[in-house]
């Protein structure tokens, strides 16, 4: 029986990283840092996903080919790494776009969905 | 009850109604077929026979009908209307008292017709008024032939109708209309009280039907009406008769020119003459009459509503009198005397005798039907003129006209032996004896009888002062200034305000009011078709107007004495007798003198007689001292000018205080505001579309914190407070 | 409170953990947009030690190659491009939003915190198969039961590099 750090470390520190993320999209006002905000949030959901996977709460089987869920959490973190990049780089492609159009980025300025 | 042979009465209404129609089809391609004179003259015996016929066949009817025990009969077609409770079928009552009206009006109706057949040969509108003077016939007829109250009302509203459409022949002039316009609306509110009489009286039986003494569903037909409400009508129930009594009155008031609502008779004098002698002298003016003998029971038995009748009739024979002494127009004589004498008739039927009223009634048509007709000759032998102080010594110039109008004026002035003396008399003794007509106990009918005694010698002295103004005297338009153009009796009566009644006329027989025919005048002045010149000469009319005249006047001078004789008429129209019993003449007049009625009524005709010849042919000098009064009266007493303002600038201010208050004010306001409110939330919720993007992150981390927190608490609920 | 082991994994995690929260810190505060991208990349550094920690190399290393050698270059690129780093550009101003959402995220932290925690205080076995973060297991997996999200993947990173060269061009 192999024993490790206690999971709810990983947990909290996941959590903490989930809720800075979450401030910082709140306050910040440059669109870079917001967007950076969101990645530190993937970043903390994908720690969450490989501590659950680490400790597998519920896992009983090997790692054949007849039982293999363990193997979800990693999937689910090469995913989002994936999707992540494709976000960020069309993300990154509208800041440029915006910044192009109005040589101003702040975040506060953008309201052109004021009704 | 074998009704079969009064089937044919339904020829009676619908000879005329034919008529009218074949005159709308025919008229254009007749006249366009056979020239203007031809084809008119076509046209106007196509008008004249089927009154003609409808004459013949209540003649018929008539006679088959004295010879009857009963005189009393019903003929039913269809159910008109039939809802629920109520049946109103389209039922024609033959009885005395409708077919001495469908005697009167298609006798005297065909004369009429065959006069204005002469009178309006000038007229390019020919058909059109004889399609309308027939179906003023037909309604007529289903006015007095109505078998129940809403019958009669079909034609009440029908003759309304025609008698717009012919006040307003002449609709290019504006004036024409709106006298029109005034008697429809005026007519209207008599209509008023009597559809609530109609339907007090129906709500009345229907309501009590368990105790009435005749049970049927038709509530209005006079036969259901009449007997039962002689029952259900007493003690604690009396009030019921006063009320629809009075109600009814107010329709008679209306259609019959009575006090407050006589103004629109005067103005009706812009129709042509034919159609003043016979809607508004011989027939639609008695409707009130005739309605009021219909509903007989009713008055009497409400001494109170009777006396309502009495007073009202006798002060409108007196306030017309007094108005008609003023008035220079011939017509407009004529019309306030015939305001005056349905006033006494009125008087008649409050005393409770009425048949009086409908005695009245039928000498009343000839004589007044008379006068009008050949003051239509006058005016046409005058070149249209219609002012009489430019008559004058006209005996000399038309002879017959002047023979015939002598009989009426001898007639409406009550010299014995002619038929206006028997009717007045019958109607100021039945006044006088009647102990009926009382307000809460005093006797009314009394007072009213004396003052109608007056009012008969006011009625010969103008009737005098008309026929010395026109047919004795200096032949006062042989004084005219000659001008190029011969109307320059625009020049009078500017400083003071009449209704017009048609001053100005042309070939076209079109009446314009004064400033129209100035602004002819000064465009055309040159046109010589109808002045009246200096050096005119009146010519007698054609036959065809003059035949009538003389039928007219014949019946005006026998009538009344043959009727009379033995009570013939009064048994003739109830042969049971009234149902309650005024109390009979008096003998004397004055107790003790030995004054009879017949010499006192006759003293008092000749009085007047001679006081209108004094004062008209000699009496220049009196004019002044009462110039005041007769101000006054030619302008009514400033009545009409009151009413038609207080209505209509009155109305017209109401109209727009209540649009401006309550449309605008209230109802837009409502209607606004709640768009408003609506308007007003949506500003409100924009107020959440900011466009600030990290407040909308704030609103999804609040939003999340609350699902979270409902999860939670869900699952902590779940696992038994882990 | 439960009993702490003292385990190597937790010798290292603990340093790790705190170099990891600080720089999570310092992306959200720094005023330098050039600086908190690179507390951004020393987060991400520290995130990759841990997941060597947790006995997943291959994530590990598919972390630093792909978040920090790719997504943080591309980031430190475009605020260069834009010359978005000088702190005069964004003179932030303090507003409510602040407090709002340091409230918040405080308030998130506790709800979740509350919710997941107490259940889970006391675990610290591992069930893990010990081969699992190797690659041949990835790729096996990838490739078996997960091919059809991984074609779907591979569609979604060509839609974003056609999107970005198309938003990024001057002229279409």
């Amino acid at each position: 029986m192999i024993t490790g750090a206690p999971l709810i470390l990983y947990l909290a520190l996941g959590l903490f990283m989930f809720t800075t993320g979450v401030v910082g999209v709140i306050i910040r006002r440059n669109p870079i840092v917001v967007f950076m905000c969101i990645e530190l949030m993937l970043n903390s959901v994908n720690l969450t996903f490989l501590a659950f996977a680490r400790y597998g709460l519920w896992y009983q089987g090997t790692t054949d080919h007849g039982d293999i869920s363990i193997m979800n959490g990693p999937m689910m973190i090469i995913f989002v790494m994936a999707v992540a990049a494709a976000e960020v780089a069309v993300g990154l492609g509208i800041i440029m776009t915006i910044f192009r159009l109005r040589q101003d980025i702040d975040v506060d300025d953008m309201n052109l969905l004021k009704g | 009850m074998d009704t079969s042979p009064f089937n044919i009465i339904i020829a009676v209404l619908l000879l005329p109604l034919v008529g009218s129609f074949l005159q709308v089809a025919l008229g254009g391609p007749v006249i366009r077929s056979l020239g203007v004179v031809k084809g008119r003259k076509a046209m106007g015996w196509l008008a004249v026979l089927p009154i003609l016929a409808a004459f013949i066949v209540g003649v018929y009817v008539t006679g088959q009908l004295a010879q009857t025990t009963s005189r009393d009969f019903s003929v039913t077609y269809f159910d008109w209307i039939k809802v629920l409770a109520i049946r109103i079928p389209f039922e024609l009552k033959i009885d005395t008292l409708s077919m001495t009206m469908v005697l009167v009006i298609t006798g005297v109706g065909s004369l009429i017709h065959l006069y204005a057949t002469g009178y309006m040969a000038e007229e390019t509108d020919y058909p059109r008024f004889f399609s309308y003077l027939n179906l003023f016939i037909a309604c007529m007829l289903i006015l007095v032939l109505g078998g129940n109250l809403p019958m009669t009302f079909i034609g009440w509203e029908g003759v309304g109708l025609c008698s717009y459409l012919l006040i307003g022949f002449w609709y290019k002039d504006v004036a024409n209309s709106k006298a029109a316009n005034k008697a429809f609306i005026v007519n209207r509110v008599g209509d008023w009280g009597l559809t609530l009489g109609m339907f007090l009286l129906a709500v009345s039986l229907a309501i009590n039907y368990k105790s009435l003494p005749v049970k049927s569903d038709r509530f209005l037909s006079y036969d259901v009406i009449l007997p039962n409400v002689l029952q259900l009508f007493t003690g604690p129930h009396a009030w019921m008769a006063t009320v629809a009594a009075i109600l009814l009155f107010v329709g008679a008031c209306g259609k019959s020119a009575q006090f407050p609502l006589y103004l629109w008779l005067p103005d009706a004098m812009a129709g042509p003459t034919p159609v003043s002698a016979l809607i508004h002298a011989a027939t639609m003016v008695t409707a009130g009459v005739y309605l009021l003998n219909r509903v007989h029971i009713l008055f009497l038995m409400s001494p109170f509503a009777s006396g309502v009748v009495c007073v009202i009739g006798i002060f409108t024979a007196t306030f017309a009198a007094i108005i008609a002494f003023a008035q220079t127009d011939i017509k407009k004589v004529l019309a306030y005397s015939t305001v005056s004498q349905l006033g006494y008739m009125f008087v008649g039927c409050g005393s409770g005798a009425y048949w009086t009223g409908m005695f009245h009634v039928v000498t009343h048509a000839f004589f007044k039907a008379l006068l009008f007709l050949g003051a239509g000759a006058v005016i046409y032998a005058m070149s249209h003129e219609q002012d009489m102080r430019r008559y004058g010594n006209l005996r000399k110039y038309i002879p017959i006209t002047f023979g015939t109008m002598f009989v009426a004026w001898l007639a409406i002035a009550g010299i014995w032996p002619l038929s206006g003396s028997f009717s007045k008399e019958s109607i100021i003794s039945a006044a006088l004896g009647d102990q009926l007509a009382a307000f809460g106990g005093s006797p009314v009918s009394q007072i009213c009888g004396y003052v109608a005694l007056l009012v008969a010698l006011m009625t010969a002295w103008y009737m005098t002062r008309l026929m010395a103004m026109t047919f004795w005297g200096p032949e006062r338009w042989r004084e005219l200034v000659p001008e190029a153009h011969g109307h320059d009796h625009a020049r009078h009566d500017h400083d003071v305000p009449h209704s017009h009644a048609g001053h100005g006329e042309d070939i076209h027989g079109f009446f314009f009011t004064d400033e129209e025919m100035a602004v002819r005048q000064a465009s055309e002045p040159h046109e010589e078709h109808h002045g009246l010149t200096a050096d005119h000469q009146p010519k007698e009319v054609p036959p065809s107007m003059w035949v009538p005249l003389v039928i007219l006047a014949i019946l005006s001078a026998g009538a009344g004495y043959y009727l009379n004789q033995n009570g013939l008429f009064e048994h003739w129209l109830y042969p049971n007798g009234l149902e309650i019993k005024a109390a009979g003449e008096p003998a004397e007049i004055v107790p003790g003198t030995g004054l009879t009625l017949l010499t006192v009524s006759t003293v008092a005709a000749v009085l007047g007689i001679f006081f209108g010849f004094l004062v008209t042919l000699k009496g220049g000098r009196y004019a002044s001292r009462i110039g005041w009064l007769k101000d006054l009266a030619f302008n009514q007493f400033y009545y009409d000018k009151t009413m038609m303002d207080a209505s209509v600038k009155g109305g017209g201010e109401f109209g727009r205080a209540l649009w401006q208050g309550f449309d605008v004010g209230v109802i837009d306001r409502i209607v606004n505001g709640v768009a408003s409110i609506a308007g007003g939330f949506g500003s409100l919720l924009r107020k959440t579309q900011t466009g600030f993007v990290r407040g909308y992150a704030l609103l999804m981390l609040a939003g999340g914190l609350g699902v979270l927190c409902w999860l939670g608490y869900a699952l902590y609920q779940q696992g038994g407070g882990r | 409170m439960p009993s702490i082991t003292i385990t190597p994994d937790l010798i290292v995690f603990v340093p790790l953990a705190l170099v990891a929260a600080l720089s999570a810190i310092g992306v959200v505060a720094l005023k330098n947009a050039v600086r908190s991208a690179l507390c951004l990349v020393l987060n991400f550094f520290t995130l990759s030690a841990l997941y060597f920690n947790l006995r997943a190399e291959i994530i590990g290393i598919t972390q630093v190659v792909v978040y920090t050698g790719a997504i943080m270059v591309l980031f430190l690129f475009v605020i260069m491009l834009l010359n978005l780093g000088a702190p005069q550009l964004l003179a932030e101003k303090k507003d409510l939003k602040i407090g709002a959402g340091l409230a918040g995220g405080v308030i998130l932290f506790g709800v979740i915190a509350g919710t997941i925690f107490p259940p889970l205080v006391s675990v610290n076995v591992i069930h893990a198969p010990t081969k699992y973060g190797e690659p041949a297991t990835l790729g096996h997996t990838l490739f078996t039961q997960f091919v059809w999200p991984f074609e779907v993947a591979s569609i979604l990173l060509l839609v974003g590099i056609v999107g970005s060269i198309l938003l990024a061009k001057r002229k279409i």
